[in-house]
């Protein structure tokens, strides 16, 4: 790989393992997991339960570390980082996306997309500017100051989905995102997320073993035993425009939302 | 910060149940304090004003050498020209009088039977102006007006060791300033009960004219200052002792407070009391808050999970449990000040009396003092409480795994 594909490599992971100890031995969710992840990509990690997708969700997310290899996300090799840094790349890098919406449920629809700004540390006009327009992107601006209690499912989620984006993160991991709704909510969520990865170039990675959402996915790496066991393209679905443009992603969506 | 603030605020009511419970808890431990403190306030406040009102005064002369030393000779370490002492004392503000008094000992005789007496001497029209009044438990008090007969009050000790009554003759004799040996006779008017044996046992009050007839001296062993109000006595003191300085005797000032060794061993005992029943409450608290707090915490893991995989500081997580509970320390303080306040007005009017206290038989209304300090003081412990009971959740809560703490169910 030359030095130019290096840069334009969001996610790098390289031979990554992540053991845990059960009884008195250990268990391997993820073993020996090397794969890259392109600016734009809209990518499906794949397979059965129990085989490892959340596990590896969770170390591209930063929020655990792996037992033996490397994840590097946008170039920074997660393994050197301390905890205060850890947090602050997931702060600014990355947005999540939950199965079961993990919205806070005090808050209104409005204050929950809010918060990753004001962990930010953003000023307040700024903060309702981008909100306003992460929640017009979800189609939910009517349901701003609802609280997760009075929204449906899918609008719970789209909340979610409004929340990850609103800091304009380089990467947005949902993990099993569809796995409670219904079949026209989980139809409306992949559209949404499609279209969010198309119209402003958010890369998306998520785990799933919904095939709704897998007949919409360019890439879908499957996993089997925490290994891979394929890594498919969809030669027909474009990668975003922007990315093969070479834009960061911040500024993409400086411009958008 | 606003929004941090008014997430913890709506967090605080997130289960409303638990949260009523936890008010009721410190607002039932403020108002408690609130009243049991309230109760002892009051009982501080007239056990104060019954040990000035029974002679003590507000404030006290005497020359510099009764402390230094021991009298060789009856009244010669007491006040010389004590009328121009008086006359100083009585121009100041707040003083509403001053009463002479000496203090003196001797011998009394009922003709067959002797008995050592511990004698004051006062001037009835002084005392009687100023509210003093001996405890009598049978005759009346001195005379206002001389006549023949020289009056006297003894104690109900006396009276049962020397086998006499209101109306009878005793003799009274003492050593005279100059060394002599005098005599007086006397007629009891009045038999006293102070509530103290010791006291009673001893006990024998003359008119001041009739002291300094018996010990040969013009001079008075102390001057006790009555004033309009107890509150005023640090200001009067502290505008007195200048000119007290101006005259030619050396004198000193004591307050009540430096006199009243019962009121200050009563005050010490039930201000331990109270410390320890703050303790109690401070400690149940706590030990209650812990826990609930620690309810919070497991039932938000996978909100504390998600907030972290946002990239929340931990701090932030920490702070915001401490601040959680500070707010419910301050929600449950203002119920707690309000409910005790409520409670004191209840009970201040129900016409509850406690049993007579010792030495007395009138039955003690029961009175709860609305004390601002104690307002303050009990919401600032409940509420320190609650911030250190949110230390162990908050602590617990920041150290989450955040892919076990968004695992949990």
């Amino acid at each position: 790989m030359d030095e130019l594909d290096e840069i334009h490599e969001l996610v790098r992971v390289e031979a990554v393992t992540r053991r845990f100890p059960l009884d008195h031995s250990y268990v391997s969710a993820v073993c020996d997991v090397s794969l890259t992840v392109d600016p734009g990509e809209f990518l499906a990690i794949a397979g059965p339960s129990g085989s490892g997708k959340s596990t590896l969700l969770n170390l591209i997310g930063c929020i655990d570390k792996p037992t033996a290899g490397h994840i590097l996300i946008d170039g920074v090799d997660t393994s050197t980082l301390d905890s205060t840094r850890m947090t602050a790349l997931r702060r600014q890098k990355i947005g999540f996306v939950f199965q079961t919406f993990n919205l806070i449920p005090v808050f209104t629809a409005q204050e929950n997309v809010e918060f990753p700004l004001l962990v930010q540390g953003i000023g307040a006009r700024e903060r309702r500017i981008r909100v306003a327009a992460a929640l017009e992107s979800v189609g939910l601006s009517a349901r701003a100051n609802h609280r997760p209690d009075l929204l449906s499912g899918g609008e719970r989620q789209r909340v979610a989905v409004a929340r990850a984006i609103v800091h304009r993160p380089a990467l947005v991991l949902a993990d099993e995102p569809t796995a409670n709704l219904d079949t026209r909510n989980a139809t409306q969520l992949i559209d949404l997320m499609h279209d969010l990865n198309r119209r402003l170039g958010l890369t998306f990675i998520f785990s799933t073993h919904d095939q709704r959402l897998l007949e919409h996915t360019d890439r879908i790496v499957r996993l089997t035993d925490g290994q891979v066991i394929s890594d498919t393209h969809d030669a027909e679905a474009p990668v975003a425009n922007f990315a093969r443009e070479g834009a960061s992603h911040g500024q993409v969506l400086a411009v958008s939302l | 910060m606003a929004k941090f603030l008014l997430l913890a605020f709506r967090n605080v009511f997130r289960n409303r149940r638990r949260t009523v419970m936890t008010l009721i808890m410190v607002g039932g431990g403020v108002a408690g304090l609130l009243l049991v403190g309230g109760f002892f306030a009051r009982m501080f406040w007239g056990l104060r004003e019954s040990t000035i009102n029974d002679g003590l005064g507000h404030i006290q002369i005497f020359t510099a050498e009764h402390f230094n030393r021991e009298e060789k000779h009856v009244l010669d370490t007491g006040i010389d020209n004590w009328r121009k002492v008086a006359a100083t004392i009585s121009t100041g503000g707040h003083v509403r009088g001053v009463a002479p008094r000496i203090e003196f000992y001797g011998m009394l005789s009922n003709g067959v039977k002797s008995s050592v007496f511990m004698g004051s001497a006062v001037d009835p029209v002084a005392e009687k102006s100023l509210g003093f009044s001996a405890r009598l438990a049978k005759g009346r008090d001195l005379g206002t007006k001389s006549s023949g007969e020289i009056e006297a009050l003894i104690g109900t000790g006396v009276a049962r060791s020397m086998n006499v009554n209101v109306g009878d003759g005793l003799t009274i004799l003492a050593v005279t300033s100059d060394g002599a040996l005098n005599g007086i006779d006397v007629q009891i008017v009045g038999i006293v009960n102070t509530g103290f044996k010791e006291v009673d046992d001893r006990y024998l009050r003359i008119t001041l004219p009739s002291a300094q007839r018996l010990l040969q001296s013009d001079r008075v062993t102390n001057l006790v200052v009555g004033l309009d109000a107890t509150e005023n006595t640090d200001q009067v003191a502290a505008l007195l002792a200048p000119r007290l300085n101006g005259l030619p005797q050396q004198l000193v000032l004591k307050k009540w407070v430096d006199l009243a060794n019962y009121y200050k061993q009563v005050r010490s005992l039930f201000s331990t009391i109270f410390v320890f029943l703050g303790f109690i409450v401070f400690f149940m608290v706590l030990m209650s808050s812990v826990n609930t707090l620690l309810m919070s915490m497991f039932e938000r893991t996978r909100e504390i999970g998600t907030m972290l995989a946002m990239g929340t500081p931990r701090s932030w997580i920490m702070a915001l449990f401490v601040l959680e509970a500070t707010l419910l320390g301050v929600l449950g303080a203002i119920v707690g000040v309000a409910g005790g306040n409520l409670l004191a007005v209840l009970l201040n009017h129900s016409g509850i009396h406690l049993p007579p206290p010792p030495g007395t038989t009138v039955p003690m209304a029961f009175r709860v003092m609305h004390v601002p300090s104690l307002m303050i003081g009990s919401s600032i412990l409940v509420i320190v409480s609650l911030a250190l009971a949110a230390i162990l959740p908050a602590i617990r809560a920041s150290r989450l795994q955040i892919a076990e703490a968004l695992a949990h169910v």
